[in-house]
Order: C-alpha cells, then sequence, then structure tokens
C-alpha cells in the first residue's frame, strides 16, 4: 500500500475565502475540494473551495448556528444551536429528515468510521448515538453533570469516535472526559484535565474553558483532549492553549503540549493515521494550527491562523486541511512524499 | 453645607399627610425601641410597606449585553445564537436565557434606548452611579447616597446604604460616595464577606455590659441636659450613639442563615442570589438603598458562554427577589434596577465576544412607581443605534427618582450654592412610570 508521508514543515495557506459570517463546522465530500460549511446565519454553503470563484449555495433549515456537520455516501446531516439534526441529500442539497435531537444546544458531531452512526453532545449534558440511515436514536449516553461544582449549567462540547467504532469519548466544561462502548454505552474510563476548567472566584466570579477537543490515536490507545491552560483573564481567553494526551485504559498521562507560543482554544484535534503528529488548531482573537511529534515530544510546526479556527477536517491523504472560522474559510496544503508502507 | 430638606414624596396632600403621621410614629418608636423592632408591630410594620420606599440595585459589572437579555435580535448577523421568546406582555420579546423574567414581565419595564456615550469602564461607572459627568469642582453623591439622603429616615438604626462588591475586577469602579452630602450618607461596602466587619460587639464584652454601658452613658447624657437648653451637638451625640447601637443589631439582616432554609434554596446557591436575598432582608428593614453588583461581565472573548452563566443566573435571581418582595407587599414599595456602566457591541469579535457598547443599550426598572410590562425606546434592527427614544443617564436618574416619589429638579445646596438633583433641563420618561 502507497501512504505519503505528509511534512507538516511545509505546510502553506493554498487558499484563503473570506466572509461576513461566522464558520463553525466544515466537512468535505469525498476526497475532493468541495464542502459544506455550516455557518452563523443558520445556513449550510456547499462551495468548491479551491475553484477561482467560489459560488457558495445555501441550505436552508436551521433556526440558529450550524455548529456541527458530517457526511456519509450520499448523505449530509447537521446539527445546530437549535437543538436539531438535518439529513440532507448532498446531491440535491434538499432535507430528507429533520430530528428534534437536543433541548439545549448541539456543540459538535462525530460520525462512526463506517459511517453508519453519528454522535451529537449538547449542552443537556447527553449524547445521543443514531442511525445515518434512518436517523432512528440508537442510545443515550448519560453521566456529565448537568452543573458545574459552582452551580452554573455545564456544556458538553466535544465527542469523538475511535477508529474501530467502538468506542466514544465525550467532553466537558469541568474538564472531564469519559470513554463509552458504542455497543452497550458502558462508561469504561473517565479522563480528568481540571486545568482546562479556569472558575475564577475572586477577580470575575464567573468560569471559562472545558475540553474543547477530543480524538483518538490510530491504535486506539491513546486518548488526546484539548482546551486551556488555566486562563488567567478569562475576559479574553488569556491562557496559553492545552493538549494532554492519556493511556485511556491506564488513565496515565502521556504528552502534555502547553507554554508554548499561542493563546486560546484548542477546537480540534486530528490524530495522523499512522501516529506521525497531531494537528491541534484554535485559537482566542487569532487563531493558531500546529502539529506535535508524538514520540519527540515536541512541537513540529506552529503557524498564526487568520482567524480564530472553530472547525477543520482533513482530506484522505492528510496533506490538505479546510479550516473554517471566523469569517474565513482556508486551504492549507503540505508536500508528501510517497512511500510504500 | 447642605440645606436640609426632605421632600420624598409624590406631592399629593394625603400622602402628605400620611407620611407625617408615618414618620412621627416611627420616629418615637425608633427613640423607645429602634427601628428593627418596628417591625414587630404591626401597625408600623404595615406603615411602613406602604410608606417607604426602596432601591434595590443590581449592579451588572463589566457591561452586560443588551442583545442576551432585554434586547435581543435573532436571526440578525449581530444576534448571536440566542432566540428571542415572548414575555407575559403582548407582543414583547427578550432573550431565551430569560424564561422566568419573559414570565414575570408585568411588574418591569425594560429600557431600550439608552446612549451613555461613554465606553470605558471607569467613565461608564462614575455617569452611571451619578447620573450625570463627573466634575472635578464638586463631588456629586451618587445615587444611593441620594437614596439614603432622601429615602433613610433621620435616625434609623438600620444602614441606609449598602452596597456588595465582592469581585475584585472593576471593584475600584463601582462608586459609592456621598459627595457633598457628607460621610453620613456614605456606603456600607461589603466587599470580602457578605457580612459588615467590626460591628460585632467585642468578645469580652457581654451583653449586658453592653447595655448597662449605654445606659449609663444616656443617665450622664439626660443629667447634663436637665435645666439647660438642647445641645444640638448633645443631641446629635446621642442619635449617633442610637445608630450604632442600631447597626451593631441590624448585624442579623446579613446573616441568611436566618432565612427558612426553603427561602434560601429559592435564591439559589451562588454568591449572588445570597447577596439578593439579604438585600431582600434590608430592604424590609427598612434599608432605603442595597446595591448588588454582580461581576464581572466583560465578555471580550466568549460572550455566549460567559452570558449563558450569568444571565441564567441574573433571570433566577432577579424573578425570585421580584416574588419574594411582591409576596411581601414591598414591591410595590421597591424599584429594583438592572443596569451596568454599558451594554456590549452588537458586532461580534473574533473570539466570539463582544466588547464595550455605550451607543445603544438596556436597562430594567421594576416594582416601585414603575409601569410595568412596558418597553421604552427602541433601537435599530441590528441594534447598532438608537431608532427611537435615546435618553441618557439624566433621563434615566430622573425618571428613578420620580418613581420612588422624589423631585427630580429639587435643589441641594452646596454653601449658598444651588445643585439640582438632575442636569438643568432633563426631563422625565413618563412613559416608564404608573
Amino acid at each position: 500500500m502507497m501512504m505519503s508521508q505528509v511534512d507538516p514543515k511545509t505546510l502553506k495557506i493554498e487558499k484563503e475565502i473570506s466572509r461576513s459570517d461566522i464558520l463553525l463546522s466544515v466537512t468535505s465530500v469525498g476526497d475532493s475540494s468541495r464542502v459544506f460549511v455550516g455557518s452563523s446565519d443558520a445556513r449550510i454553503y456547499e462551495l468548491d473551495a479551491m475553484a477561482e470563484k467560489p459560488e457558495p449555495q445555501a441550505m436552508e433549515g436551521h433556526q440558529s448556528y450550524v455548529t456541527g456537520l458530517v457526511q456519509t455516501g450520499e448523505l449530509l446531516i447537521s446539527g445546530s444551536f437549535d437543538g436539531s439534526l438535518i439529513w440532507w441529500n448532498v446531491e440535491t442539497r434538499e432535507q430528507v429528515r429533520s430530528v428534534k435531537a437536543h433541548k439545549k444546544w448541539i456543540r459538535q458531531l462525530a460520525i462512526s468510521p463506517d459511517g453508519k452512526l453519528v454522535a451529537s453532545v449538547a449542552d443537556d449534558m447527553v449524547c445521543r448515538i443514531w442511525k445515518t440511515a434512518n436517523g432512528r436514536l440508537v442510545r443515550e449516553l448519560k453521566g456529565h453533570a448537568e452543573k458545574t461544582p459552582h452551580h452554573f449549567p455545564s456544556m458538553l462540547y466535544a465527542c469523538s469516535f475511535s477508529s474501530d467504532g467502538e468506542l466514544l469519548a465525550t467532553a466537558d466544561k469541568t474538564g472531564q472526559t469519559v470513554v463509552w462502548t458504542v455497543k452497550k454505552g458502558k462508561q469504561l474510563a473517565q479522563i480528568e484535565t481540571p486545568i482546562m476548567y479556569t472558575w475564577d472566584p475572586k477577580q470575575r466570579i464567573h468560569s471559562i474553558g472545558g475540553v474543547r477537543s477530543v480524538a483518538f490515536s490510530a491504535d486506539n490507545s491513546l486518548l488526546a483532549v484539548g482546551g486551556t491552560g488555566t486562563i488567567n483573564n478569562i475576559d479574553h481567553l488569556e491562557a496559553l492553549s492545552r493538549v494532554e494526551i492519556f493511556d485511556w485504559e491506564s488513565g496515565e498521562q502521556t504528552h502534555e503540549f502547553a507554554g508554548d507560543t499561542y493563546k486560546g482554544l484548542v477546537e480540534q484535534l486530528v490524530f495522523h493515521p499512522e501516529n506521525q503528529w497531531l494537528l491541534a488548531a484554535g485559537g482566542d482573537h487569532n487563531g493558531f494550527i500546529k502539529f506535535y511529534d508524538l514520540n519527540e515530544k515536541k512541537i513540529i510546526k506552529q503557524d498564526k491562523a487568520p482567524m480564530h479556527i472553530h472547525d477543520l477536517v482533513v482530506n484522505e491523504a492528510y496533506d490538505t486541511i479546510y479550516a473554517v472560522g471566523h469569517g474565513k474559510l482556508v486551504v492549507w496544503k503540505m508536500q508528501s512524499e510517497a512511500s510504500e508502507v | 453645607m447642605v440645606k436640609p430638606r426632605r421632600t420624598s414624596f409624590c406631592g399629593s396632600p394625603e400622602h402628605d399627610i400620611n407620611r407625617r403621621r408615618f414618620l412621627g410614629g416611627a420616629t418615637a418608636l425608633a427613640g423607645i425601641s429602634g427601628g428593627l423592632h418596628a417591625l414587630r408591630h404591626p401597625v408600623l410594620a404595615d406603615e411602613l410597606k406602604k410608606q417607604q420606599k426602596r432601591v434595590i440595585l443590581l449592579w451588572l459589572a463589566g457591561g452586560a449585553s443588551q442583545l442576551e437579555t432585554w434586547d435581543p435580535k435573532p436571526g440578525r448577523p449581530t444576534g448571536g445564537p440566542f432566540r428571542s421568546i415572548q414575555t407575559s406582555t403582548a407582543g414583547l420579546q427578550i432573550s431565551e436565557l430569560m424564561p422566568k423574567m419573559a414570565s414575570r414581565l408585568q411588574d418591569t419595564a425594560i429600557i431600550r434606548s439608552l446612549n451613555t456615550r461613554i465606553g470605558d469602564h471607569g467613565g461608564g461607572s462614575i455617569l452611571m452611579h451619578l447620573g450625570r459627568r463627573d466634575e472635578p469642582n464638586l463631588s456629586y453623591p451618587d445615587l444611593g447616597s441620594v437614596m439614603a439622603r432622601e429615602l433613610g429616615q433621620a435616625d434609623s438604626t438600620v444602614p441606609d446604604y449598602v452596597t456588595f462588591y465582592t469581585a475584585t475586577e472593576g471593584r475600584g469602579n463601582a462608586v459609592g460616595r456621598p459627595g457633598f452630602l457628607g460621610a453620613r450618607y456614605a456606603p456600607m461596602f461589603l466587599t470580602t464577606s457578605n457580612k459588615p466587619e467590626d460591628i460585632e460587639r467585642i468578645a469580652n464584652l457581654s451583653e449586658i455590659d453592653h447595655k448597662q454601658r449605654g445606659d449609663l452613658r444616656q443617665l450622664l447624657s439626660d443629667r447634663f441636659t436637665r435645666g439647660r437648653e438642647t445641645s444640638r451637638a448633645l443631641d446629635s451625640h446621642n442619635v449617633a450613639y442610637r445608630r450604632v447601637r442600631g447597626l451593631m443589631a441590624s448585624d442579623t439582616l446579613f446573616d441568611v442563615e436566618q432565612e427558612p432554609q426553603k427561602m434560601r434554596d429559592r435564591y439559589g446557591p451562588t454568591l449572588f442570589g445570597q447577596q439578593c436575598l439579604i438585600a431582600r432582608r434590608l430592604a424590609e428593614a427598612g434599608t432605603p438603598f442595597v446595591k448588588v453588583s454582580r461581576a464581572w461581565w466583560d465578555s471580550h472573548g466568549q460572550n455566549f458562554e460567559t452570558h449563558l452563566e450569568l444571565v441564567t443566573e441574573l433571570d433566577h435571581v432577579m424573578s425570585t427577589l421580584l416574588d419574594d418582595l411582591k409576596e411581601r407587599g414591598l414591591l410595590e414599595s421597591t424599584l429594583v434596577i438592572t443596569m451596568a456602566e454599558f451594554g456590549r457591541t452588537p458586532k461580534i469579535n473574533g473570539s466570539l465576544g463582544r466588547d464595550h457598547f455605550a451607543n445603544a443599550w438596556s436597562a430594567s426598572l421594576s416594582g416601585c412607581g414603575v409601569q410595568g410590562g412596558s418597553v421604552y425606546g427602541k433601537t435599530d434592527e441590528d441594534g447598532q443605534t438608537v431608532a427611537d427614544g435615546e435618553i441618557g443617564a439624566a433621563r434615566m436618574f430622573a425618571t428613578i427618582y420620580k418613581a420612588l416619589g422624589i423631585d427630580p429638579h429639587k435643589d441641594y445646596y452646596v454653601g449658598a450654592r444651588p445643585v439640582p438633583l438632575t442636569d438643568p433641563g432633563t426631563t422625565v420618561v413618563d412613559e416608564l412610570l404608573a
């Protein structure tokens, strides 16, 4: 099998598309540059990210920010702060079905590797697993506390399937990440990263932060969680970005990436399928994108992004990144060298 | 010197007569057993409820977003992710973060057209505490001190002006100053604790000893004055002693443990909830002005997460406070205000935050003298400018004064200089008043 050896050091922006809205979610169709983006104007837009003059096609159906997009076969599934999931036909852009999935904001969607299941996490603190084929609810995962330790509403920010589709990780505002079995909905492990939740009891008396991203390594032995370190000034997300990686079965922390240049939340995490690197992206007022070498436990490459990145998708060759955020869609490319593996 | 005039009534002859009768009775009783104990006298307690006006200011320090509270713009680029919901007033919608207030808007008036122009914390705070711009040559009193002066009883034994500000951020901006009114009207400023410090009886002095010392002091004072003309200095001295004694006795007002658990649960476990419960206890006992500062709303980043947390709390605590006051028959004589130094920008910044914005923001008035279920003023469709009914701090303060039966055009005197309560030409927003 030929697998490309992608070099993150060659990362450069290939395309930058400015927009007046905030883009919160993105997914691509197959290995093409055709992407769907979820917007703060409650619409989804389809566009060719590499076209000279992209002509976005709007899809209407949601009532609030579109925060999750996943795609499988002919189906696109979107989730929104309006609490609903909508199934769309990718080709016709028509609605297939709409499901009132959660009572509160849907924060993120994840699709199983085989494309048969989609998970949604929301501020009702429940993760629900749905069949992509028919929209049927398969399982509810309940266990995250509804309130923070300081009596305020908590938030369930992130979810991710393992590469074999057997496990699902969910993560919340207070720094709790839970690993569940998909088949039974059983809790297998609980990982705590309390530093990612900042409660300011003295200066400002409210909280901020949380685990905003979670991802399993390709062999599913490691679980990465992303957020920030302790935030000094919670008005401004004034904290360095932070990633911690755990051997989730033992609970042992294997990696800690903190104290580097860029500030803000780690909104997205993607492991390279051969664990060559871990990609992290996010930001505060500004954005960042960075690659960690897991063997050397150091940063391979980090760049300032043109915007706070809310979501990204990596193509099948792992050499192209479509990232969306505040007023921008950006395409990054990396050079790769084909090699036999 | 301040010319001592107290005209805190609405002007009607009936009110005037009742007020004089009440003040006479209250003063007499206060001289016997203190204002706190007056509440145990059912007739006087009822009179207190009917006549005495009070203010509870919920100071949303740092600047709450009008778009996430009183003036939502759903579906607009500036609107953010929250929806609007219908209130108990037909055609009036507020943010979905305030469902409890939405169902109780019959006692609340919303102002959506504040343009106060000052977009920095310090300047905005001064403006919204004084109701006017500061002057280098004259120290104006803040709203609380004016209320202490206008609504407080001369020989009250409860504090006239209590302010809570526990967070450290922005505390220096939370102006609490009597200015030319003098130290008598300065706030009791609580920062590190919900209870005032240094007013407890010292540990090695028993209650009996303490009382006996007071009695001895009074006996000597009486003997001294016997056969002499009335001494103003000694009278003042005696009033001060009674007041200190009363303030010491008011220590329990700050203790939420005195409330049934059920009531504490209603207000909730947060600091803001507890302080609002204490504010109600103080108002009920006759404290004319309590400010509960809830900091810190300055959401330059993650505005929606911050407001999810803070507006949810505000909605719960404010609605509980209004319910509680109403159940006790106090809401018609208590004005509950929410305001801040400014609002927040309609434009959402790159960190999903909103910045300082004083050009078109909102406040609310509930209870005493207010036309409940009303909304005054309007912003444009994106909330960028005031489209109708623009008012500044001066008109808002004039309206507050009138709601409480205080003539907003009355003069204080600093020496021979008349100083009007509001700047000349300031008009009241009558549409907000019942």
